[in-house]
């Protein structure tokens, strides 16, 4: 009965036209179905069998993947109530916990943040104990150094949307050492040299700390412009990276192995 | 049981927990092949979760653990701890097929090609599954941490960075702002892409080995296991109120007051030193500092090329030993710092107010 | 255009920029490569002297970079608005009377100053660290203001004695206002390490 039903859905002109091929139980047709498929086609048809043992990879660049495509979604679903407003970004995140159903979705989102900057340092650490960034893949290795410093970025800025009192001191610790870049930020090295009969040209107006926080202090314009950078800023950023990194991993020869 | 907890709050004092996390690390390497037998790291396992639950007895060290965001650092040094026995476990299997000539263990199902669906895109589909469901029972078993709303004009004590920053905080402790927050992590930033550049060792590719890249091993892992994450470790569970050190199992005691009287080098030198008062010009009142600076990071490379590193010297050339040599007397001159610190109360080795800058 | 077969291939693709910079006529440009591909008569070759395209490239490029940064430079303006929503930087306080002596008022420490009246004058300190930027605490009991964030103290003046902190507390500009109170203007600014703050701008005696 089951049977039937399947090869008649099967036969349907609505599947053909959905899965080119037969059920994946043939070599031709598991090859079929990574060469269809769009996001399957991710990976490559065969792989060394070495590779893709559990032991080898532990899975963790997979895992921050998926946890990074989990912190999109929950993420999407937060900016249905939050607003990225001073005087009522507490109360959102209140609301979330205590009045909207399902209401562990901030939990996800956080944990979830957490768990991706575990995993993608672990993965750096598997990458390293394997020698996976040597020849030919020096170039992907450096990409990855560059999406694990956008990891933690998206977290940071992401730490502060809450409005809560452990929210604005970290940044607050955190965005003090763009103050201190050399010339730019108006306590870094140099800046007081620039000077103009005794008015400094770099001051706590118009350095590089306040390009970040649209203040001299945190405060609302911070708030909207940490929400922009966490929600689409950095987000973009890593996903045109990951782009060229999941590309390149295929390009310089899959999962690394002996040569 | 009294003993034993003095005897950990003294471990844990900051100077001799360094220096006994860095001996365990080295004999981590060296002796790989003895700790890293399935019985003795078991073992290993069961003592470190007997401490674990031990000390989660203890009034700080609950109280700390019961803040949500603290947990983050416990489970990576959990999963990293088995990570490392795995990597390890696998290098010295390798190592040991090497010495017996066959190859290794990766190289000998070289050529084996399976079809990735099923094998891999089910691993990965089961991989998935777990996560949500550990990642739902996490959020479930715990709140996401919201504290009272923020106010600007009252800073919490102690006032702590997200616990994967915490590394970079206690950084702060012992350079300047500058150097600290903008330099070291731009140069770690660049120093990790430097990496496959200048390790010009072509053994270990893509798979488990420690004899083979001992050195490269040994450098990458002391970074990361020593100057980040042990730092995030001290910073999360050993810094209380007014940033002051505790032992483990200390209470935190928001009353306490240390004796921080840091002095800059030139004082050092110029006034209990030689007796004097320092000079005016700058100059000539921080020449020891740019010395001690410029002797370190200019002659020190030039002196270990023509000595310990005149092998390394000739396998890399002039430019990859260079930033080879200082990328690691950068990593080495964070502890070097904090010994100063400790040892002469050292604040500044360049102080220069003039420009903002110290060293 | 005919279907070449494997063999009439040409083994490398044209160039792609717009010419191949020939040298004495020697090699064949890049239209002349697509005219034999596409199977047509080759134009006439282009004539450009290798100096004279070097100095298109150099003028084109640079016209280009100079646009980029222009542009880029507009986005930075972009980040810092005509208009800031800040609290005023300068405000009145209290009467000078009502700061005792060696005491530290901690009323407008919502405006960023504690107004301090130490060593026979009364002067405006900043709440910033000069560390990171915390907010330090006012410990009457010790006499000290305590940052929690990474240790730094300071005296009842303002001057670093411990921690990390590079530098002492900064100072604002203060003055008695028409309505007889103490204004502070936070637009000007002492640091004592640079001994800018002898000037009574800084201090007003007690």
């Amino acid at each position: 009965m089951i049977k039937q039903a399947g090869d008649w859905l099967r036969g349907t002109q609505v599947w053909k036209s959905i899965f080119r091929h037969g059920p994946p139980t043939t070599a031709r047709n598991r090859t079929m179905v990574m060469l269809s498929n769009v996001f399957l086609h991710l990976h490559p048809v065969r792989a060394r069998a070495s590779g893709i043992r559990l032991s080898f990879t532990w899975c963790m660049g997979g895992l921050t993947f998926f946890l990074f495509l989990v912190e999109a979604v929950t993420g999407i679903l937060l900016m249905f109530y939050y607003r990225p407003v001073a005087a009522s970004a507490y109360m959102d995140i209140m609301a979330l916990r205590e009045d909207v159903p399902l209401g562990i979705m901030r939990e996800i989102h956080r944990w979830g943040a957490h768990a991706m900057v575990i995993t993608v340092w672990l993965h750096m650490f598997r990458v390293f104990m394997t020698g996976s960034y040597k020849p030919p893949r020096e170039f992907n290795w450096g990409i990855g150094v560059v999406l694990l410093v956008l990891t933690l970025l998206l977290s940071f800025t992401g730490y502060l949307l809450p409005w809560d009192q452990l929210a604005v001191w970290a940044i607050t610790v955190g965005t003090n050492m763009a103050r201190a870049h050399p010339v730019v930020g108006y306590e870094g090295p140099g800046a007081n040299l620039l000077q103009v009969n005794g008015i400094a040209l770099v001051h706590s107006g118009d350095d590089i700390r306040y390009a970040l926080l649209g203040g001299r202090f945190v405060g609302e314009a911070t708030l909207l412009r940490f929400y922009v950078l966490h929600c689409i800023a950095v987000p973009v950023m890593a996903m045109v990276l990951m782009a060229v990194h999941f590309w390149r991993v295929r390009k310089d020869g899959g999962i690394s192995g002996p040569l | 049981m009294y003993l034993f907890d003095q005897a950990i709050n003294f471990v844990t004092s900051p100077s001799v927990f360094f220096f006994v996390s860095i001996a365990l690390f080295l004999a981590s390497i060296e002796f790989a092949h003895v700790w890293t037998k399935p019985k003795v790291a078991g073992g290993i396992a069961v003592a470190l979760v007997a401490f674990v639950a031990y000390a989660s007895t203890k009034h700080q060290v609950a109280e700390t653990l019961s803040k949500p965001d603290n947990l983050p650092i416990v489970i990576i040094v959990a999963l990293l701890g088995f990570l490392y026995w795995l990597s390890m476990r696998q290098a010295v299997v390798n190592d040991d097929r090497v010495a017996a000539g066959e190859p290794v263990k990766e190289a000998a199902e070289k050529n084996r090609k399976v079809l990735v669906w099923p094998d891999l895109v089910y691993t990965e589909l089961i991989a998935m599954v777990l996560c949500v469901v550990v990642l739902v029972a996490w959020s479930l078993l715990i709140r996401a941490p919201l504290e009272e709303p923020a106010n600007i004009g009252r800073t919490p004590n102690p006032a702590k960075a997200p616990w994967y920053f915490l590394g970079l905080q206690e950084i702060l402790v012992y350079f300047d702002p500058w150097w600290a927050g903008v330099g070291l992590p731009g140069t770690i930033m660049m120093g990790l892409i430097a990496i496959p550049y200048v390790d010009r060792n072509p053994k270990g590719n893509g798979y488990y080995t420690l004899r083979e890249r001992k050195a490269a091993i040994t450098v990458f892992c002391f970074g990361f296991f020593i100057l980040w994450l042990l730092l995030a470790f001290i910073g999360t569970f050993l810094r209380g109120p007014g940033w002051n050190f505790f032992g483990l199992f200390e209470d935190w005691d928001h009353n306490f007051v240390a004796e921080l009287n840091n002095v800059n080098l030139s004082q050092i030198i110029w006034v209990d030193l030689l007796g004097q008062r320092e000079p005016k010009f700058w100059l000539a009142r921080e020449m020891w500092g740019f010395l001690a600076v410029g002797f370190y990071m200019g002659v020190l490379p030039v002196l270990i090329a023509m000595t310990v590193g005149k092998k390394l010297f000739r396998e890399l050339g002039a430019l990859r030993f260079g930033v080879v040599v200082n990328l690691a007397l950068l990593m080495a001159a964070l502890p070097l710092k904090m010994v100063l610190r400790w040892g002469l109360n050292l604040k500044y080795l360049v102080y220069l107010p003039e420009i903002q800058t110290n060293i | 255009m005919a279907d070449p077969t494997v063999k009439d291939r040409p083994v490398q693709w044209p160039s792609p920029w717009p010419y191949d910079f020939p040298v004495e006529g020697t090699a064949a440009s890049a239209p002349d490569k697509v005219a034999r591909v596409a199977g047509v008569e080759p134009a006439p070759p282009v004539q450009m002297t290798r100096r004279s395209a070097f100095g298109a490239a150099f003028l084109g490029w640079g016209a280009f970079l100079t646009a980029v940064g222009v542009g880029k430079l507009g986005l930075v303006r972009f980040l810092f608005p005509n208009v800031s929503f800040e609290e005023p930087q300068e405000f009145p306080t209290a009467p000078p009377e009502s700061f005792s002596r060696d005491t530290v008022d901690e009323t407008w420490k919502k405006n960023g100053v504690w107004i301090a009246n130490v060593e026979g004058s009364i002067i405006a300190i900043s709440t910033v660290c000069t560390h990171l930027g915390c907010t330090p605490n006012w410990l009457p009991s010790e006499s000290k203001f305590k940052c929690p964030c990474h240790g730094s103290g300071y005296y009842m003046n303002g001057v670093n004695f411990e921690g990390p902190t590079p530098r002492p507390l900064e100072r604002f500009r203060v003055y008695i206002g028409d309505d007889g109170k103490l204004w502070v203007d936070k637009n000007m600014k002492c640091q004592v390490e640079q001994g800018t703050c002898g000037d009574r701008k800084f201090g007003i005696p007690a």
